[in-house]
């Protein structure tokens, strides 16, 4: 039985935490705001009131110490899902989560285990700046036992999100800021997802591209202006961070003639493309017939100030003329840039969104 | 130690601050709806009697480290206000060239080292500051002792962390406490309590109990008091200040206070229901920049006359730097990547 309905991604995390707390009973809803008017860009809306606040509530400001006291919640048989309004903010609780979560099912030889999520925000535009939006997702996915998500999709961030809290692992569950606003269908009744591979969002013969979160819609526009111009490109989420699905794209070079553009919303030192690129050279290296692309951010924090921020954030028009040259075609290259402009302020994601955070 | 109230030409200074900063931030709210200054935005109107009664003083040579909602904090201390705003719009003639907006303030020559908004980011800062402050003053002391025979060194510079009260929660706060107090830092904690962190009230983040006597059982030299009487700050502030300089150790300030506008952003939020009824209303009869001029007028230190010029020379002040910062330049883009490296 399919039952698709269409929702933001905003209202999809919701939907999944507002069904993961009627599932599971020990699960716990926490994070500076959970409860306050805002509802973390209301995905947290009325879920005090239904399920009450013991079982959904805000908490000190204090992230590594709540990590901790989660992890520990969690050891007890809770299910913890501690929410940071942005990426950043969990850097201070780094400790616990790379020393004990992540380790604690390995180091005591799998006697005890830490379902825990932790939902992060990564910030985009309106002046963010240096301290609120960083892309923190490779450096995690380099700690071994944690599971790292990015899902990019209102359907992929439902499943994720019920998957995630329904695994015994600590799971780092990643969503860009910019992402909350866009509609997807979402079909509740597909079975429990597995956190793991990438999802297929275009299919084409032509060339291959690999995004991650955010990234994979500025791909997936690329990839539709290009094929107006009779250019056909394949389009994977890299929805999984870690573990990252290298067989998927492997598989897609097979029948793309080992074209490849990554795309990537972080850093180009910083970029899980890297993980992506050396793990193919080593397993599937024949199948990279041209030198592939990273599309990634500059080397540098982000600068508050609109009118370089805007410069900063590589997105379809990069991806879309990496291909052009990658494929010989660059002579197509001006006009698809021409049609994939846009006349909404770079630092905005819609409309709507007219800051502050 | 006696403790004064202020003389008349420090009330008066008191309030010129305080009227000052309110209406930099009015002007900044106005001005906000243009959406040209795109970046997060914390006012502190309801605040300006801590940043004022504290820096009041302060010499250039001490510094203020400062967090989010550092505009009264960055003026009271003498910082450049056409550079803030500079900022704020984002061009390259701002505080920080463009690169920090109003969440990223400094300006060095007024002794204003930083405001950053990671919560607690800068309080161990302010300590090594005050740690390096002490280490310089002891080498002083010592060099001098040889060449002027046992003459008193002269006293500290201090180092002064503001900070809220959701940031007295955060792991880092205490063991910067706990480190000011084992070297006898020159350095004063000032706890700026609104009660609120974003929209999240104390009780449901703290126990009932006073976030000074914490600061207390770690051994500092402790003051609490009403933030909203500037009188009163300037008056806990002078001795805790002097305290400092003479090597006392560290100091700690719980003020008590209110923001009036959204946590974030230019307008009011109270339809938003998480203050409690009337809380906010009590709160803005309660002004300090009402009380103090009540007190300037009921001593007669002052007259509405006076007020009233005071109040056209700061809005003329706060027009030409906005006239001055409107007239900015973009940073270039290439000129993003400098400065990653020293
Ligand atoms: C480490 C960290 N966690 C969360 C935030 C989000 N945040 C920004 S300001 C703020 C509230 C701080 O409250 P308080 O310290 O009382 O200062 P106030 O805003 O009341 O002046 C929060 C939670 C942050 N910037 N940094
Ligand atoms: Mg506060």
């Amino acid at each position: 039985m399919r039952d698709v309905v269409m929702m933001s991604y905003g209202e999809a995390i919701r939907a999944a935490l507002d069904d993961a707390l009627a599932k599971f009973p020990e699960m716990l809803l926490i994070g500076e705001g959970v409860p306050d008017p805002k509802t973390i860009f209301g995905t947290t809306q009325g879920l005090r009131e239904k399920y009450g606040a013991e079982r959904v509530l805000d908490m000190p400001l204090a992230e590594n110490g709540m990590t901790g006291i989660c992890i520990g919640a969690a050891l007890a048989g809770m299910r913890p899902v501690l929410v940071h309004q942005r990426i950043d903010f969990a850097l201070l609780s780094v400790d616990q989560l790379v020393n004990n979560a992540a380790k604690w099912h390995y180091m005591f030889d799998g006697q005890q285990q830490v379902p825990l999520v932790i939902r992060v925000i990564i910030g985009r535009g309106w002046g963010q700046g240096p301290q609120h939006s960083q892309s923190l997702q490779a450096m995690f996915a380099q700690v071994p036992g944690l599971k790292v998500v990015m899902p990019t999709t209102a359907g992929d961030a439902y499943h994720f999100m019920l998957a995630a809290i329904a695994d015994n692992n600590p799971v780092l569950f990643i969503e860009h800021r910019w992402l909350h606003h866009i509609q997807g269908e979402v079909d509740k009744h597909c079975p429990m997802a597995e956190l793991s591979g990438a999802a297929l969002l275009r299919q084409g013969t032509e060339i291959t591209l690999a995004a991650f979160s955010h990234m994979s819609i500025e791909a997936l526009k690329a990839a539709t202006v290009l094929a107006s111009y009779g250019i056909d490109a394949e389009v994977l989420d890299m929805r999984c961070v870690s573990p990252l699905d290298v067989e998927s794209v492997a598989a897609s070079l097979a029948k793309t003639g080992g074209k490849l553009v990554i795309a990537d919303c972080a850093p180009e030192l910083a970029s899980t493309g890297h993980q992506l690129l050396s793990k193919l050279v080593l397993t599937h290296g024949h199948h990279l017939q041209q030198v592939p692309r990273l599309i990634a951010y500059p080397n540098h924090p982000v600068p508050t100030s609109h009118f370089v921020a805007n410069h900063y954030y590589p997105g379809a028009e990069q991806i879309a003329s990496a291909v052009l040259d990658m494929l010989d075609r660059s002579e197509l290259t001006e006009s698809v840039i021409g049609a994939l402009q846009s006349d909404l302020p770079k630092d905005q994601p819609d409309r709507s969104f007219v800051g502050p955070f | 130690m006696t403790v004064m109230s202020p003389a008349p030409a420090d009330l008066k200074h008191l309030y010129y601050q305080m009227l000052r900063i309110r209406r930099a931030e009015e002007a900044i709210a106005r001005r906000y709806a243009e959406q040209q200054m795109r970046c997060p935005t914390h006012l502190c109107i309801g605040e300006e009697a801590i940043a004022v009664g504290v820096c009041a003083h302060l010499t250039a040579q001490d510094k203020v480290f400062s967090n989010h909602r550092g505009h009264g904090h960055y003026l009271a201390k003498g910082g450049d206000l056409p550079r803030l705003l500079a900022e704020l719009y984002g061009y390259a003639e701002g505080c920080c060239g463009g690169r920090g907006g109003s969440m990223h303030l400094t300006d060095l020559e007024a002794g204003f080292v930083a405001s950053t908004p990671i919560v607690g980011g800068t309080v161990p800062l302010a300590a090594g500051y005050a740690w390096a402050e002490q280490m310089k003053k002891s080498d002083a002391a010592q060099g001098s002792a040889s060449v002027a025979g046992g003459r008193m060194p002269e006293a500290t510079n201090v180092v002064v962390i503001f900070f809220g009260d959701g940031c007295f929660e955060e792991g880092v706060m205490h063991e910067t406490l706990n480190f000011a107090v084992l070297k006898q830092l020159p350095l004063l904690f000032i706890c700026e309590n609104n009660q609120y962190s974003v929209m999240t009230p104390l009780a449901e983040r703290q126990p009932k109990r006073d976030i000074y006597k914490i600061a207390a059982a770690h051994g500092l030299n402790t003051f609490s008091g009403d933030g909203n009487r500037a009188d009163e700050v300037f008056q806990l502030a002078q001795s805790a200040v002097t305290n400092a300089r003479n090597g006392l150790g560290p100091q700690f300030l719980e003020l008590h206070t209110h923001r009036w506008p959204e946590h974030c952003g230019p307008n009011e939020d109270d339809d938003l229901g998480y203050r409690s009824a009337g809380e906010l209303a009590e709160w803005k009869l309660r002004c300090p920049l009402l009380q103090t001029r009540q007190m300037l007028l009921g001593l007669q230190l002052s007259n509405d006359a006076e007020l009233v010029q005071m109040d056209a020379q700061l809005t003329e002040e706060i027009e030409q730097a906005f006239a001055w910062a409107l007239q900015g330049s973009r940073p270039t883009i290439d000129s993003m990547r400098q400065h990653l490296y020293a």
